[in-house]
């Protein structure tokens, strides 16, 4: 268990214990550990516990907050930490008495600072919920569906190789390179015209590569998901993107 | 910093060119952490670039995220030398072989940390993100797990390759969220994938098309939390060289507040034509 020693050159005024919530420091009256002195913010700082550790945040105090002679904005304290706030020093130490110190102070007084944002992972149960029901609710599931439906390229005028291109890969191009599916016929045809990738969930994003292409009349600005019946147009062909069984 | 890699040869009426990769890379723990958890490799000799954001307490986030990086580009180099080496999980149809290594390296990646999360302590618990691309030829291929991104800067557009696994990017493709929302959102961290967290993991691998000028970035939430997209691309459009461009959006960041590491992986995609009718037959961008 913490402790916060609060000492004004070298007289120690009183003692906060750190237990599981924050203790709020500054000069107003309702933090958890009040130092009243001008050189000290209203609401100066604040220590708080995050996974097993104690931490120091700094409010953006006017004359701010050092720990061991630097000024800090957010750090973790080890005891024997020496954090001074004004004029004032406190020190960290370890307590091995149960809670119960000279302060008690009741909970928030006022809303707590918002924390850094952590990555953590949603729990185990809870994740596997969310993706079945994810699954469940739609039309994009990772499991196959019975009967499977092939999305497919119909080209509906331009000069192509074929007039149905099956999007079996994960990546089809549409030009008249060695990589192209979809074969441009013609001298001046761009060797990459367009693309479309096929993401997860069996989904097909149209992209631009040499040329932009639109998707009902819309040229894109960004790889755009493809909907049934949508038409593309581009470098002279036009085409419709379907199902087939 | 350039190099060449293997020449390839196209069926049509094409010079054989040289691939030109040019690429930057930085990661810093920003202005509020303790420790840097990202870690990141690059790998130009096999045309790949890999990082990955550790989390987890007591330091074991930087275990899970150098364990990851460092797995997949090892898979990746012992396949190069060794073609026929097993992959590890099922094939994946429609994918090329690249992406399918990848695709074996970032499982093997999951069963390394998983199995080293259990002698770890911390509950038994450690996990990180990964995102990484690779060149072959004219196609990359594109691959993450978690929140860490890939985006794509071609012809003045920067546009974001992959989405994130997180509860929150789910609920806006399920229309459930808007973006904005989304960006607010106090549960804009929670991942519903990562490497580590579970024995096997679902790995999302794309493929994309390479267009002469691509500038290709990865990184961690740390750049995307403190940037907007229209900083992060003209920070890429005016930068001189990737390595530039990767120490200035670090340093951008950290400006912006450095709230978390920050790691970020420029890769410039310029092939060179090396006969005289690829030389005629210039690359150009327009409507229709």
């Amino acid at each position: 268990m913490s402790k916060l020693v609060l000492k004004f050159e070298n007289s120690v005024l009183k003692e906060v214990p750190v237990g599981t919530s924050e203790v709020s420091i500054g000069r107003s009256p309702e933090n958890g550990l009040v130092i009243d002195n001008p050189a000290v913010s209203h609401y100066h700082a604040r220590v708080f516990q995050e996974e097993g550790r104690l931490m120091l945040e700094d409010f953006g105090s006017l004359n701010g907050t050092f720990v061991n002679g630097q000024r800090v904005k957010m750090v973790t304290l080890k005891p024997g930490d020496s954090v001074m706030v004004g004029k004032h020093t406190i020190v960290v130490t370890e307590s091995r008495e149960a809670s119960g110190g000279l302060v008690t102070w009741h909970g928030e007084a006022r809303p707590a600072a918002p924390k850094i944002n952590e990555t953590v992972m949603l729990d185990t149960k809870a994740r596997r919920d969310f993706l079945e029901q994810v699954a469940a609710g739609g039309e994009s599931s990772q499991i196959a569906p019975a009967r499977v439906k092939v999305a497919t390229l119909v080209v509906r005028s331009g000069r192509t190789d074929r007039k149905e291109y099956a999007l079996s890969d994960k990546l089809t191009v549409v030009g008249k390179s060695a990589m192209a599916t979809v074969k441009l016929k013609g001298w001046f045809a761009p060797k990459a015209a367009a693309q479309i990738s096929r993401r997860e969930g069996n989904e097909y994003y149209l992209g631009a590569a040499d040329k932009v292409p639109s998707v009902n009349g819309t040229p894109i600005s960004h790889p755009t998901k493809l909907e049934a019946g949508d038409v593309i147009a581009v470098a002279g062909i036009e085409m419709e993107f379907v199902y087939r069984d | 910093m350039r190099l060449f890699g293997g020449a390839e040869a196209t069926a049509d009426s094409e010079k054989r060119m040289a691939i030109e990769i040019e690429f930057g890379a930085r990661s810093d723990v920003g202005c509020v952490r303790e420790n840097n958890e990202d870690n990141y490799r690059v790998a130009p000799e096999i045309n790949l670039f890999v990082l990955s954001d550790g989390m987890g307490g007591l330091a074991s986030g930087e275990i899970a995220s150098r364990l990851t990086v460092d797995t997949v580009v090892k898979h990746c180099g012992e396949a190069a030398a060794n073609p026929s080496l097993r992959l590890v999980g099922a094939r994946i149809d429609g994918a090329s072989e690249a992406s399918n290594r990848l695709a074996s390296a970032i499982r093997l990646a999951n069963e390394a940390v998983y199995g080293a999360a259990k002698q770890n302590g911390n509950d038994g618990r450690m996990g990180a993100t990964l995102a990484a691309v690779r060149f072959q030829g004219e196609r990359m291929t594109v691959a993450h797990v978690g929140d860490s991104r890939i985006y794509r800067l071609r012809g003045g557009n920067l546009e974001q390759l992959t989405r994130d696994h997180s509860f929150v990017a789910e609920q806006v493709h399920r229309g459930r969220m808007t973006a904005e929302e989304a960006s607010s959102s106090a549960l804009q961290s929670v991942l519903i994938r990562a490497i580590g967290i579970e024995a096997d993991v679902d790995v999302d691998v794309n493929e994309e098309l390479l267009v002469e000028g691509d500038t290709v970035l990865v990184c961690s939430d740390g750049l995307t939390r403190e940037l907007s997209d229209e900083q992060i691309a003209g920070v890429l459009e005016e930068s001189e060289d990737p390595q530039q461009a990767a120490d200035s959006l670090v340093q951008l960041a950290k400006q912006a507040g450095g709230g978390d590491n920050v790691t970020v992986i420029v890769v410039r995609w310029a092939p060179k034509p090396a006969g005289t009718l690829a030389r005629i037959g210039k690359w150009f961008r327009d409507s229709g």
